[in-house]
């Protein structure tokens, strides 16, 4: 009986593609079924678009969280695309014959969390893997896509179908959807032989794992087709990428290497998979030389010859990706794959992105996407020349329209939106003036990966601020620290999203409840500190983060003093601690001004704390204006007297120095007391001590050090320009051997 | 020929029985030139099969695809440069090929400072030379040049030890495929078959670089050292039984763990890290190649064989440990020593008598 024709395909397999197009030549049929979702046939025609450039996809994703995607990538040697692509050219009409996405969704949704036992055809995979000694992939193009005639083809790949099916043992649940697919597939093929289509001229293309199932197994009635669960679901066409295609693998979802597919592709339009070798070769050596690299001729020849004799040794006809690889790399590569790579990647990859042309159906994230590119002004940007946009958050007082006043400000949010999605459209630029918290600068770029990465945004809300809750809610939910925490209520408040920062605050606040290092506590402390500062240029209501910001600044005095009794290594990040805290006191009068006071005082007391910390305190204090002469001149003697041991004596002195050295500098008596404490070292005290010295010295400016020669000549009567040469200048070599000499001097106790 | 007293035989007269079958058993084409078909030289190489009833061992345990590329290498008569570090058994696998293909693995020559372009192209017998004249019977051919002659495979090891002009006398030979003889105005063709195996040692870069012109004549297959641990116990194994078998070492061969352990400190000091990655060690000046590591098993076993019960003990595996990782450098004794203390000493009971008696060597 002449049923109708069924042709067994590999998803994105040249091969495939090349041979169904001739069998459709040969068929003629009258009614072409693709395997895919048949409620998305609106989709085919954006397909056979002229300004459709593929790889392209096919999302269909479900209405409601949580949201579930399907995924159908397509690249110009997919199977599936070719046929529909002849359907279009022949006008023989085409549908898809799979189960409606919607009822896909939900099949997948129905039971979610079971462990699914490891998919048996990948199983029987690797068994022909140990079985060959190659690859699956390698065994597949050796004995398919080197297949030089239709009918071959159809039979080969429907019977090793039929076999994966008898071998495989897929699990439970697996082999259950796909008798639904299958039955569901049989009932639209037996639909449209109702519809009056002769069998005979229906031309079915499937995997070639359902050719079996769709001749013998029975069609769905119409009480099975009522019981289908059903999910509220959207599909949308978007472009996508051979690097995305690349890098995913798994039967159907994509390939390793999609460029080399294309190669294939086209050796079969010029003149069958031998001319594929040549192809490779030539491609990877001007890809090389691209990069740089020589390569000659003859080196492409011998790596041809050699990827022939490779394949004859594994018995093949036609040399496989990995013969010519391998051939590539002993014949151009000097033996080694790294010298390479580049130029495989460029070959075997490739960075091929695809194009939808305007007016197809769009997800409402891109509508809104777009909507809000041309309401902010911000269209000229959307070319592939990285241009610069500088923002001046400050209302624009000029304007007219109310609308127009604070748009760079509205600008900042989108492009913060953006960021936070992971759309890598625009990327931030450091501040060029500190401090000058109303300006932003920018890079924009526009690239088709962009446009993939929106429409994958759409699986997190509907629109670009509701997509970016929804980021900033999962974020939310996984702080652990506070730190964290911070991070996201910074990003939300520069999102201009109010709502979404007040949540991140209440998850700060809960997470606050824990222990938290000193360091992490100030750096929280000063992320929201900004927020209260500038909160008012972003037009957000800052008075609820106060309290917890004074909650912080509390918990960070509590910790202080024991956070400062730490080893030299811990020492710096404590300062910096310690100057962050102190920066917020002196910007915030809602923080307890005298707690502070008195604990940089008890911290620069004490003698059992870290020194470095003790004199990082003093020197605050200083700045402060909170400690006098007398006061500085006690601790100088105390600090720097011969029985203190030098390590510690000069650690302190690089503490008090690390901040506001203008004040030291000018301070005689200082420097007059650091002479005298030097001069009363013995010789190995001095060494020890010289370490600290030249380490509290290294960040001095030139012009500082120049300040304190100056200073160090008054006192001992020398020329002041004589004593700046010795301390700017370069070392001579005399004091370069002694410095080598410090060399051995162990420093791990330091 | 195949005097069972002799200290070496060459692969092809050790491995004459798996040769023959091999032979005997071809059912695909074979090369002109050679003697088995590409395939039966695979076979030969990875073993693991019985053909006719013969046993075929492996010869080479790392990647079989390396080994490919080398036969179809061979096959295409382009030349074949193996490099590698120290030990990853370039000069076995050149050999066996070479026994493979031409029966034949003694057209060699070795590749070192003294190395003379004579040497690879032909010289005289400066006697005949002077009594008759420049003949042919006054020549002394070089492996080169007999490997051309007879359409076979000639061995360069080591080439990268040669001085450059050395290493460029085989541009020629190998572009033009002939090789002149000016004074008795010969011009010597290649036969078909003929090809050249070179070795060059990644340890020797920068030596004697070899010429961009040269290289361009060779394929090249770099050779690992062993991926993981189980193929490096696999090969140490095999090889210390063959190579005990061969020298009649009196004594047993060593336990499984013992192969372990030299194994697994071997690695270690050559990966500058513990074998979970832990813990991070000085690494060592020498090489700690997997053949040294079965030459150190041979070597305790003829220390235990001659002078001991004739089971290796561990006061026999520390001192050869000790000879093997210290060199002569200051440096390698202090890593050996932290290697002791940081790692060997908490490993537990099972390595504590290795322990104390490599710390018993020590002072």
């Amino acid at each position: 009986m002449d049923g109708p024709v069924f042709f067994g395909v590999r998803h994105l397999s040249p091969g495939a593609a090349f041979r169904l197009r001739q069998a459709l030549d040969a068929c003629r049929p009258q009614l072409i079924l693709v395997e895919g979702p048949s409620d998305l046939n609106a989709q085919m025609h954006w397909l056979c678009h002229p300004e459709t450039k593929l790889p392209a996809a096919i999302l269909a994703y479900t209405s409601e969280p949580p949201v579930r995607t399907i995924l159908y990538p397509l690249a110009i040697y997919s199977p599936e695309l070719q046929a529909i692509l002849w359907a279009h050219e022949h006008q023989t009409e085409c549908r898809f014959m799979d189960l409606p996405s919607g009822v896909m969704l939900a099949l997948g949704e129905a039971q979610p969390d079971e462990e699914e036992p490891e998919e048996n055809t990948e199983w029987v995979y690797r068994q022909i893997e140990q079985l060959t000694g190659e690859e699956h992939d390698a065994f597949w193009e050796r004995n398919f896509e080197q297949v030089e005639d239709w009918k071959t083809f159809q039979e080969a790949v429907n019977a090793f179908g039929a076999q994966l099916r008898q071998t495989a043992q897929d699990g439970k649940q697996r082999t259950a959807q796909t008798l639904v697919r299958e039955a569901y597939m049989k009932r639209v093929i037996q639909e449209a032989v109702e519809g009056g289509v002769p069998p005979e001229k229906i031309f079915c293309v499937c995997g070639a794992f359902h050719v079996t199932g769709l001749r013998e197994n029975q069609p769905m009635t119409d009480g099975e087709l009522a019981a289908l669960p059903q999910a509220d679901c959207t599909a949308t066409l978007m472009p996508y990428s051979y690097y995305r295609l690349s890098s995913r693998s798994g039967y159907g979802a994509g390939n390793k290497a999609p460029a080399y597919f294309e190669l294939l592709w086209d050796a079969l339009h010029r003149g069958g998979p031998g001319d594929l070798s040549g192809l490779y070769l030539t491609h990877l050596a001007a890809a090389h030389r691209r990069a740089g690299n020589l390569v000659s001729s003859a080196e492409v020849i011998e790596a041809m010859r050699l990827a022939q004799a490779l394949c004859a040794l594994r018995g093949g006809r036609y040399p496989c990706l990995n013969d010519l690889r391998d051939a590539a790399v002993s014949a151009m590569g000097h033996g080694s794959f790294s010298e390479l790579s580049v130029a495989a990647a460029d070959t075997e990859i490739g960075t091929r992105v695809g194009f939808i042309p305007e007016g197809v159906s769009r997800t409402s994230v891109q509508e809104d996407f777009y909507r809000q590119l041309r309401e902010l002004r911000l269209e000229k940007y959307r070319g592939l020349e990285r241009q610069q946009l500088d923002l001046d958050l400050r209302e624009r007082l000029h304007v007219k329209s109310a609308q127009a006043a604070p748009l760079d400000l509205r600008r900042s949010c989108f492009l913060h939106r953006l960021r936070v999605l992971g759309i890598h459209f625009a990327d931030q630029l450091p501040s060029r003036q500190e401090g000058a918290n109303w300006g932003e600068y920018w890079a924009l770029r526009w690239t088709p990966e962009v446009e993939i990465e929106v429409v994958e945004s759409s699986l997190m809300g509907d629109t670009v601020e509701g997509a970016a809750a929804f980021a900033l809610k999962e974020r939310g939910e996984a702080c652990t620290s506070i730190a964290q925490a911070a991070v996201v209520f910074q990003d939300a408040f520069l999102c201009g999203m109010p709502a979404d920062a007040r949540y991140a605050l209440s998850v700060l606040q809960s997470l606050s409840v824990d222990a938290a290092a000193l360091a992490e506590v100030a750096e929280t402390a000063t992320r929201l500190s900004l927020v209260v500062r500038y909160g008012d240029l972003r037009r957000f209501d800052s008075a609820p983060v106060v309290p917890l910001l004074e909650q912080l600044f509390l918990r960070a005095c509590l910790t202080l003093e024991e956070a400062c009794q730490c080893d030299a290594k811990a020492a710096p990040t404590i300062t910096a601690a310690i100057d962050q805290l102190n920066r917020l006191t002196l910007e915030h009068d809602c923080l307890e001004k005298e707690r502070w006071l008195d604990l940089l005082r008890r911290v620069s007391d004490r003698d059992d704390l870290n020194t470095l910390c003790s004199g990082f305190a003093m020197a605050a204090l200083l700045e402060r204006g909170e400690a006098n002469e007398e006061l500085l001149a006690r601790e100088l003697s105390r600090r720097l007297s011969p029985s203190v041991p030098a390590d510690l004596g000069a650690g302190w002195f690089e503490g008090l120095a690390s901040k506001n050295r203008y004040a030291l500098i000018t301070r005689l008596s200082l420097w007059k007391h650091l002479d005298d404490y030097l001069s009363a070292l013995d010789e190995p005290q001095f060494r020890r001590a010289l370490v600290f010295l030249r380490r509290a010295f290294a960040n001095f400016m030139p012009a500082e050090k120049s300040d304190i020669a100056e200073n160090l000549g008054e006192l001992w009567g020398v020329n002041q320009n004589q004593a700046a040469e010795a301390l700017v200048g370069e070392l001579s070599q005399r004091e370069q051997e002694a410095l080598k000499e410090l060399e051995d001097f162990d420093f791990d106790d330091i | 020929m195949s005097d069972q007293n002799v200290q070496r035989l060459p692969a092809e007269e050790l491995y004459q029985r798996e040769l023959e079958a091999l032979i005997s058993a071809e059912s695909d084409p074979i090369p002109t030139g050679w003697r088995m078909s590409p395939r039966s030289v695979l076979t030969y190489i990875t073993g693991g099969t019985t053909v006719k009833g013969v046993e075929i061992t492996p010869k080479y345990m790392g990647s079989r695809r390396l080994v490919e590329v080398a036969i179809a290498t061979l096959v295409t008569d382009r030349a074949l440069l193996l490099i590698g570090e120290p030990g990853t058994a370039k000069s076995w696998l050149s050999e066996h090929l070479a026994a493979a293909v031409n029966g034949d693995s003694t057209k060699v020559i070795q590749g070192t400072a003294g190395t003379t372009e004579e040497q690879i192209r032909y010289s005289w017998n400066y006697a005949m030379l002077i009594a008759k004249g420049p003949s042919p019977e006054a020549m002394v051919k070089s492996p080169v040049y007999r490997a051309m002659e007879t359409g076979s495979i000639a061995r360069v090891e080591e080439i990268s030890r040669c001085a450059s002009e050395v290493q460029d006398a085989l541009i020629s030979i190998l572009s033009e495929k002939r090789l002149s003889v000016p004074e008795l105005g010969l011009e010597v063709p290649a036969v078909k078959g003929f090809s050249v195996i070179a070795t060059a040692n990644t340890r020797d870069k920068g030596v004697n670089d070899m010429s961009a012109a040269l290289k361009r004549r060779f394929n090249i297959v770099v050779l690992p050292a062993p991926a993981d641990l189980e193929t490096e116990l696999e090969i140490v194994r095999t090889r210390v039984e063959q190579l005990s078998a061969g020298l009649d070492l009196n004594a047993r061969q060593p336990e499984e763990d013992t192969v372990e352990k030299v194994v697994t400190i071997f690695r270690e000091l050559r990966a500058g890290a513990t074998l979970d990655g832990k813990q991070k060690l000085k690494s060592t000046t020498g090489v700690l190649s997997t053949a040294e590591a079965i030459s150190l098993l041979a070597n305790s076993m003829a220390l235990a064989g001659s002078f001991g019960s004739g089971t290796i003990t561990p006061a026999d595996l520390a001192a050869a440990l000790q000879g093997a990782v210290v060199k002569d450098e200051e440096k390698d004794r202090l890593a050996w020593k932290e290697y002791l203390e940081n790692v060997m000493k908490k490993r537990g009971s099972e390595w504590l008598p290795l322990y104390r008696a490599c710390r018993a060597l020590e002072q």
